[in-house]
């Protein structure tokens, strides 16, 4: 019997899309409802960081950064201010480290939360969004009460901080860490453990290792597929080397190891894992000193150049910076998570429905201002 | 209903004198009329009601800001979409874009005709109510093809694809279901059936626990087909977690992509018409219609005791244990059984049957499918489908044997 004959449609999926997580154009290949061929267009919110970069002095290049990975911006601010610290070789103050590792980690919890609600938001729950939300909400407004912004803080300065954290910020942490520990439950009984979100991510999308590895791809889509990296641990930068914490890894519980149900409940457990690292930072908090005391007057980093990595909540978020010895980099380069994560769509989600690419895009948790730049 | 009203116009004096005729035909008017008006300000306050059930189950408010409690939000919001735009895409097929909503509406409308409010308050009394009931709300299907097709948008014609494959799937174990009740009563007249519902018995005829004779409670077979036809008619009616037709995260809004302004609010209506017509399906067929749940006062009395003492011990070891003690739940229902002791009227009313009971019924459903709305995610295409040929397909013919056999077993019918 010979196989009926079906034309293949292209369907344009994006720019403007509920589900492209910005402006991400996907131009799929469909055979009725299975899709061939995925092929993702980018540039919708080119914003020319690297170049804009090489005509700003190295602390006005600060707030830029937060603008690139938006959900993650201390994250990305962390990253950068490291780098350059690393070609000035500054020594910092304990209580500026950390901080910084608190502000961080309280960004990764923020950022996977807005990646797991979203990814449940893509297979059709609405309820777990607005839940993971209001958790998110407290953590803005401890970010508000630190830095006065909600979303860019440009807070994290090369050689220290913009203010030292106001009265009453680390009482209030803890208390949202109290509220936490149970809300995370509150995710596993909505949506984890949901035989309907099971059905649709586990065993769909399945990244192996290899080509995990192959394509570049970080973070906790790597780890979801069972690779055991993370930068934290591996090369511990700042101070991550005193604390206790442990890379969840995906174990294919629910179906194969790396499919999207893995992706999201590594995302899940390394919220619990960071809500860890900020109870111990702010345990050990020294009590004194100040947060300005390293600030350089004048940045200008010597004649080289410098790589510096960091484990953003999408993954390695690299800064490659040259110096020419003047007060602005000669060249910046963004080794950006989400864009090397976002080229193994095609490899992974072809042959699955239209259903299942929407599912696959959002357990990969892409963030277009970062892949854009 | 027509031909009472006919007769009562034709009673007054100075009306008599325009002829039966005349009179049937105003009637038939009036009385299509109110079911439209009922339709329209059902839509109206369920949609309110959706909004605040989601922001209940969401820690929101919802509408707060239009009326007390954003009460009139709905009302601004119908008011809105009337002065909206009249946008047909240039490359649509106007005809069918057109007809498409309008299809949709009067299929939803026209099936409430059948429908029994209470024992004297129908449309139309007809001895083939429920396959008229089955038919013409399957017509809904053609509206969305006609919508979806005529939009020429590429999402449109998947979420139109979607819908028609959905909705041919689920009619046949709906229908199925549906048969298994008919079965037991021997007429397709919904009067019928609900009156078949009436008094008290045994649960699952054997077991000696008095429940009312609503057919849920006749046989292991017909509390299953209760549970088939939920999921059926969730299907039929395309929402969570069946609505992919217009799954919003997949296929921006299906088949109401390319709509706006009023054509996308007769979408809303109709919308809601059928989850209302669901429900009063299941009430009708399962839960008794408007019959009460209790034979006699003084078991009202007795039921809502049992109730309220439930709802104590409920309150006290399970809602306070997790530290979120809501009382008006508690408050509500032992009010209700104080005022049963107190007041016997109060029981009397509550035991005999009317429109009360119905539309309680009919909300406590809809509730339930809001709750379906906004707690599970979406099923895929080919999971849907898996669902209804495989799993609901063979439940609804298992449980029309089972029940034939159930009915030689305690003597219903014999051979």
């Amino acid at each position: 019997m010979s196989r009926l004959h079906a034309e293949e449609m292209i369907l344009n999926m994006g720019p403007q899309h509920p589900s492209t997580h910005g402006v991400l154009r996907l131009k799929l290949t469909t055979d009725g409802e299975i899709v061939s061929k995925i092929e993702p267009v980018i540039g919708y919110l080119h914003r020319s960081f690297e170049k804009h970069a090489e005509n700003l002095q190295y602390q006005m290049v600060t707030p830029f950064t937060g603008r690139c990975d938006y959900l993650a911006a201390m994250g990305s601010e962390h990253g950068y201010a490291m780098a350059v610290e690393k070609m000035l070789d500054i020594e910092l103050p304990e209580r500026v480290e950390y901080l910084r590792v608190i502000f961080a980690e309280l960004q990764r919890i923020a950022s996977h939360l807005v990646a797991v609600g979203a990814f449940g938001l893509d297979v059709g729950a609405i309820t777990p969004f607005i839940y993971c939300f209001r958790e998110r909400e407290l953590i803005l407004d401890l970010f508000e009460m630190a830095s006065g912004a909600r979303l860019l803080y440009n807070y994290i300065w090369i050689g220290g901080l913009a203010h030292d954290i106001p009265p009453g910020f680390v009482e209030k942490t803890y208390e949202f860490l109290d509220a936490f520990d149970k809300r995370v439950a509150e995710y596993n009984q909505i949506l984890t453990g949901n035989k309907i979100f099971i059905e649709r991510t586990a065993d769909i999308g399945v990244l192996p290792p290899e080509v995990a590895i192959n394509y570049g791809v970080t973070g906790p889509c790597l780890r979801g597929s069972g690779v055991d990296l993370d930068i934290r641990k591996v090369q511990p930068y700042s101070i991550y080397d005193r604390f206790e914490f442990e890379v969840p890894l995906g174990e294919g519980a629910q179906g194969t190891v790396g499919d999207c149900w893995d992706r999201y409940y590594v995302r899940v457990r390394e919220m619990e894992e960071s809500a860890k690292i900020v109870r111990q930072a702010l345990d050990q908090l020294p009590s004194d000193g100040d947060v300005q005391a390293a600030l350089p007057k004048r940045i200008r980093p010597p004649k080289g150049e410098v790589y510096f990595r960091s484990e953003n909540p999408r993954g390695e978020l690299g800064y490659y910076i040259v110096s020419d010895g003047k007060n602005v980099p000669a060249r910046m380069r963004m080794r950006s998570p989400a864009f090397c994560n976002l080229g193994v769509i095609n490899e992974i989600g072809q042959g699955w429905m239209i259903s299942d690419v929407i599912a696959i895009l959002g357990s990969l948790d892409i963030v277009l201002g970062e892949i854009d730049r | 209903m027509i031909q009472t009203l006919a007769n009562w116009i034709l009673s007054f004096d100075i009306l008599s004198g325009m002829g039966y005729p005349i009179a049937w035909g105003l009637s038939l008017f009036i009385v299509a009329a109110l079911i439209f008006v009922f339709v329209a300000l059902n839509a109206l306050v369920l949609v309110y009601i959706e909004r605040k059930v989601s922001a209940f189950m969401q820690v929101r408010l919802g509408p707060m800001r239009v009326g007390k409690f954003g009460l009139l939000q709905t009302v601004a919001d119908a008011l809105k979409l009337l002065q909206k735009e009249d946008i047909i895409p240039e490359k649509a097929d106007k005809a069918l874009f057109t007809i498409g909503p309008w299809t949709i509406l009067v299929a939803s409308v026209a099936t409430f005709a059948a429908i029994p409010f209470s024992d004297t308050l129908l449309a139309a009394d007809m001895n083939i109510g429920l396959f008229y009931v089955v038919s013409i709300s399957s017509i809904v299907v053609l509206g969305i093809v006609m919508a979806g097709w005529a939009s020429n948008n590429k999402w449109s014609l998947y979420g139109a694809m979607r819908s028609a494959a959905q909705i041919i799937s689920y009619e046949i174990p709906v229908g199925i279901t549906l048969i298994s009740v008919v079965a037991v009563v021997g007429s397709l007249n919904l009067q019928t059936i609900i009156q078949a519902q009436g008094g008290a018995g045994n649960l699952f005829h054997w077991i000696p626990i008095p429940v009312p004779n609503w057919f849920i409670f006749h046989s292991p077979f017909l509390f299953m087909a209760t549970f088939v036809y939920l999921i059926g008619g969730t299907a039929e009616i395309n929402r969570t977690p069946f609505d992919i037709p217009e799954s919003e995260s997949e296929l921006v809004a299906g088949f109401m992509t390319e709509f706006s302004g009023l054509r996308w609010a007769l979408f809303f209506l109709s919308e809601y018409a059928n989850a209302t017509l669901v429900a009063f399906i299941l009430t009708i067929i399962f839960l008794g219609g408007w019959q009460s749940p209790f034979v006699n006062y003084s078991s009202a009395q007795i039921a809502l005791s049992i109730f309220s003492v439930i709802a104590v011990i409920w309150t006290v070891f399970v809602r306070m244990k997790s530290g979120r003690l809501s009382i008006y739940p508690l408050g509500l229902s032992i009010l209700a059984a104080i005022s049963a002791w107190l007041f016997p009227g109060f029981a009397v009313w509550l035991a005999s049957p009317g429109i009360f009971w119905i539309l309680a019924k009919v909300a406590g459903i809809i509730f339930l499918l809001m709750w379906f709305r906004w707690t599970f995610p979406r099923l895929r295409v080919d999971q849907l489908m898996y669902i209804s040929w495989k799993v609901v397909l063979p439940l609804a013919i298992l449980n029309l044997m089972g029940v034939a056999i159930w009915m030689w077993l305690t003597g219903e019918i014999q051979f």
